[in-house]
């Protein structure tokens, strides 16, 4: 009988469901659209951020005595737990260095290091490594360094030196000397614009250090830190560093690289990695914020729609209470209503949003999402709230209908 | 326990300012049909109102087939609506997207469970076996008025409460509702109040209260037999 009265009072008034309709499909829809792709902006805006540089740092412990770590263990970190979530890494090899070109003398930091080296890994994907991947945004007037014998230098540098690309310079050291072509001129912003940068190779046999690096610059992939994760491991049960080390935090990041890197302390680089989950956590609010502000603005929409019919319809109610109904009888025909209808605003809402969603990705993102299996009964229970939220403003007012009033002749 | 279905002590309501009923005192014995008689705007649906438990009285007391209406909350009300008493309105007042049978069955359904069968046997009850389809438009006054009807007794209530249900149908009509009438009364033996503006529709029944201005004015017993029960 529900069914017969939803059915003929559906027909009845094709205009005013199909607005209900229409206001819960579009909520349905945004939701849909923006938690589909809220995961991807997520990843996305990770990956962004992670190209503003590295964020752990791999030094010789204390224990080496402030010695240097083996070349020969890089390809280690490729094999990690978290080697999915490592995006890149680059070795340094500091040393200092009598600079001389064109009859002028400096001292400074000679730095060798990878700038876009192929790392053949057994059992893994060729990966190219280096400075180029890690630190996107050194801008190099010239090109990147390829042969063993090319350089570039900081801009800073280069003043003092007065070099340009295509100058050359010599490298002195306890009596070694190393003839650099530099091929650019390097801006960073930061300490960088003072040294040297030249293949490690060439560095480790000028400085007479083969097969070693100072340290290595790691960029992962990290969830943010919550109070878990920033527990000292060693306190730890089994069952919590087990929880914690299979969870991306910086510092399990970290702990596991250091594990395969021998003599080595990782140390997680604080303010990229708290800066960066906290960004990520306000995006997610954002998107948060938006479908749920989505979400108010199509329940209004039922509501306003529903309100609209009830002057039409408050006969109907008077004498549905005169002949017995009750205030939940009276509700279940409402709700009724308006569930049957978000369920079809639902589907549809949630086709539309799918659509929606990889339409944003491909044109903002580039990419294709496949949309995750939650969202379908997200976009249902998203439509169900829109509804149930949208009617119950035009149900206080059908459950305050006096049978008597609408009846008097 | 009296026999008396409705007695009303000192029943009163008023609208502001306006007092549409003075103080009552009323018994209707059970069985007994009731007609009511006045001019426009004495009280006479107000009064049915207050006795169908579709409005409150504003003091007074008024026990309906043992429960004392003021007690009651709105679902309370509600309740006492759908079992205890049926309606028929002066307009037809049925859902218009409903089919007959289907307007039937709704008050089956608020009841208890709507049962097709049964709904159609109410509406054969009252001639009306070859329109169980349509729609209240597709009806004429008489027949929507028999809908009501048929909607009316499908929970055999003890009460059937008519606010003028012939004011608006001709003579032929009014004699064919209320003969059915008398006949589901005499099947069912329910207690019928009636309000009307016509002197002979009020002649069907047994007694005949006349009201001016919200008081209780004169009151004439029409017939002696006719107590059922
Ligand atoms: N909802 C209301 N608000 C204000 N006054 C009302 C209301 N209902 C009825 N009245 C007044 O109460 C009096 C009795 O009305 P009613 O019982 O409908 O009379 P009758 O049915 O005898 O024509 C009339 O004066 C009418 O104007
Ligand atoms: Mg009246």
């Amino acid at each position: 009988m529900l069914f017969r009265i939803l059915k003929n009072s559906f027909l009845k008034r094709p205009k005013a469901v199909f607005l209900v309709f229409l206001s819960i499909a579009m909520g349905a829809a945004v939701a849909t659209a923006f938690l589909g792709i809220a995961g991807e902006v997520s990843h996305k805006m990770a990956l962004e951020l992670r190209s503003y540089g590295a964020n752990i740092l791999l030094e010789p412990s204390a224990a080496q005595g402030g010695g240097f770590l083996r070349e020969e263990d890089l390809p280690k970190i490729k094999t990690v737990f978290w080697k999915y979530n490592i995006t890149g890494f680059t070795p340094y090899l500091f040393g200092i260095a009598e600079f001389s070109a064109g009859g002028r003398k400096e001292r400074g930091v000679v730095s060798g290091t990878w700038f876009a080296k192929q790392l053949e890994v057994p059992g893994e994907d060729i990966s190219t490594q280096g400075i180029k991947g890690i630190a996107p945004w050194w801008e190099v007037k010239g090109r990147w360094p390829e042969d063993a014998d090319e350089a570039i230098v900081g801009a800073a540098l280069a003043k003092r030196l007065n070099v340009v690309p295509g100058s050359d310079v010599k490298s002195a050291v306890r009596g070694r000397i190393q003839q650099f072509r530099i091929v650019g001129v390097v801006t960073t912003g930061g300490y960088e614009e003072e040294q040297l940068f030249a293949p490690l190779v060439t560095v480790q046999s000028l400085l007479q250090r083969q097969g070693k690096v100072s340290r290595v610059l790691v960029s992962a992939l990290t969830v943010p830190m919550d109070d878990f994760g920033k527990k000292d491991p060693a306190t730890m049960t089994r069952d919590e560093y087990e929880k914690w080390y299979c969870t991306a935090y910086v510092t399990s990041v970290a702990k596991n690289v250091e594990e395969v890197m021998g003599g080595s302390r990782a140390k997680p680089i604080w303010q990229i990695a708290s800066a960066e989950g906290a960004l990520l956590k306000k995006l997610n609010s954002v998107m948060l914020l938006l479908t749920v502000l989505a979400l108010g603005a199509s329940a209004t929409a039922v509501s306003t729609s529903l309100m609209a019919s009830m002057a039409e319809r408050s006969p109907e109610i008077a004498l549905m209470k005169a002949v017995g109904a009750d205030r939940y009888q009276i509700g279940t025909i409402f709700i009724g209503e308006t569930l049957f209808i978000s369920l079809a605003g639902g589907v549809i809402g949630f086709l539309i949003g799918d659509q929606l969603s990889e339409l944003i990705s491909r044109t903002v993102f580039n990419s294709t999402i496949a949309s995750p299996l939650w969202l379908f009964p997200t976009a249902i229970i998203s439509a169900f709230i829109v509804a149930i939220a949208g009617s119950v403003a035009p149900l206080r007012r059908a459950l305050l209908i006096e049978p008597v009033r609408v009846l008097k002749g | 326990m009296s026999s008396a279905i409705i007695e009303t002590n000192g029943l009163t309501r008023s609208y502001g300012d306006i007092c549409a009923l003075k103080p009552l005192d009323l018994l209707v014995p059970e069985g007994e049909w009731l007609s009511v008689m006045g001019h426009s705007g004495s009280g006479k649906s107000t009064l049915m109102n207050l006795v169908g438990g579709l409005d409150r009285p504003t003091s007074g007391t008024l026990r309906v087939g043992g429960e004392e209406l003021l007690a009651l909350n709105e679902d309370g009300l509600a309740r006492f609506r759908r079992e205890f008493v049926g309606i028929i309105f002066q307009q037809h007042h049925l859902v218009p997207y409903l089919t007959a049978v289907e307007n039937v069955m709704m008050a089956q359904y608020f009841h208890s469970v709507p049962d097709e069968a049964e709904a159609r046997h109410a509406l054969e009850r009252v001639g009306l076996g070859h329109r169980l389809k349509n729609r209240p438009g597709e009806l004429s006054g008489g027949e929507q008025q028999r809908v009501c009807i048929a909607r009316a007794i499908i929970n055999s209530p003890k009460l059937l409460l008519g606010d003028e249900p012939t004011g608006n149908l001709d003579n032929k009509s009014t004699v064919m509702v209320m003969e059915l009438l008398k006949e589901l009364r005499a099947e069912e033996r329910f207690t019928v109040i009636m309000v009307t503006h016509n002197q002979e529709v009020a002649a069907w029944g047994d007694r005949t209260i006349h009201l001016d201005d919200g008081v209780l004015v004169r009151e004439d017993r029409l017939k002696v037999e006719g107590k059922a029960g």
